[in-house]
């Protein structure tokens, strides 16, 4: 599943294919963002946010369903993530808590970070991610 | 004694829409009070079996599920497989001790595994 990283990431190399002195900042301005904040998603280090997603998929042209999918993949990333936690608890409402989404977008997520084999529920209370996010 | 069906499970990108249905029409209690905050429906009537709800993705078709219990989850996925279905979700733990898994049988239908929580 492509997340919207990795597609802001192809399009910035295109872009920067077609013209070599188009930089970061003039991509994050032709997205209507902050270059910092744009570089900070390219590296993975924030959250994306439900509206991010939305600006930033819309600036890319992105369909609505690219964008769901985008959604889900920010989604699944948090809970994967989670899994890691040193007090990791069972429990979609603590993980739901956490990482600020919705009960029913933990466990969507959830079921694709299973169905990916992403993550396995090896036991009631260790979940352990298959590779990394 | 041969494996029986023990619950069926809708998958809705609705789920509390798809709940409220049931249990407006039916009658049917929601419970939600387990790990993953699961949607159980419950008839309260010894005959037949109960249910859940889980969701899905918005715009995602809805569809149901059975679930078949067996005494060994990972015993029967590899007879399944052998007579060609294939594994969905994998043998899964859940946090309430049941184990699950989902698998599609040779005609694509897909259909679930559980085993019952062990002491």
């Amino acid at each position: 599943m492509t997340d919207l990283r990795n597609r802001l990431g192809a399009e910035f190399v295109r872009r920067r294919r077609a013209n070599a002195r188009y930089s970061l900042r003039a991509f994050a301005r032709d997205l209507r963002t902050h270059h910092s904040a744009l570089s900070r998603i390219l590296r993975a280090g924030s959250r994306l946010s439900d509206a991010r997603i939305h600006s930033l998929g819309r600036a890319l042209g992105l369909t609505p369903a690219e964008i769901a999918v985008s959604l889900l993949s920010e989604r699944m990333r948090r809970v994967l993530a989670i899994a890691r936690h040193p007090r990791f608890r069972a429990d979609s409402r603590w993980i739901a808590a956490l990482t600020g989404l919705r009960l029913d977008d933990v466990n969507v997520a959830l079921h694709y970070l299973i169905f990916q084999r992403r993550l396995a529920l090896v036991s009631p209370t260790l979940w352990t991610s298959e590779q990394p996010s | 004694m041969n494996p029986a069906v023990v619950r069926w499970q809708l998958i809705s990108p609705t789920p509390d829409t798809a709940a409220a249905f049931y249990a407006k029409l039916f009658g049917w209690s929601v419970h939600q009070d387990n790990a993953l905050g699961y949607r159980e429906l419950r008839s309260g009537n010894d005959r037949g079996i109960d249910g859940g709800v889980w969701p899905a993705p918005p715009n995602a078709p809805s569809f149901v599920q059975l679930f078949i219990e067996v005494p060994d989850v990972d015993a029967c996925i590899a007879s399944a497989q052998q007579l060609g279905a294939t594994v969905i979700v994998p043998r899964t733990a859940l946090p309430d001790r049941d184990v699950m898994a989902v698998l599609r049988n040779p005609t694509g239908v897909t259909f679930g595994l559980s085993s019952a929580p062990t002491a």
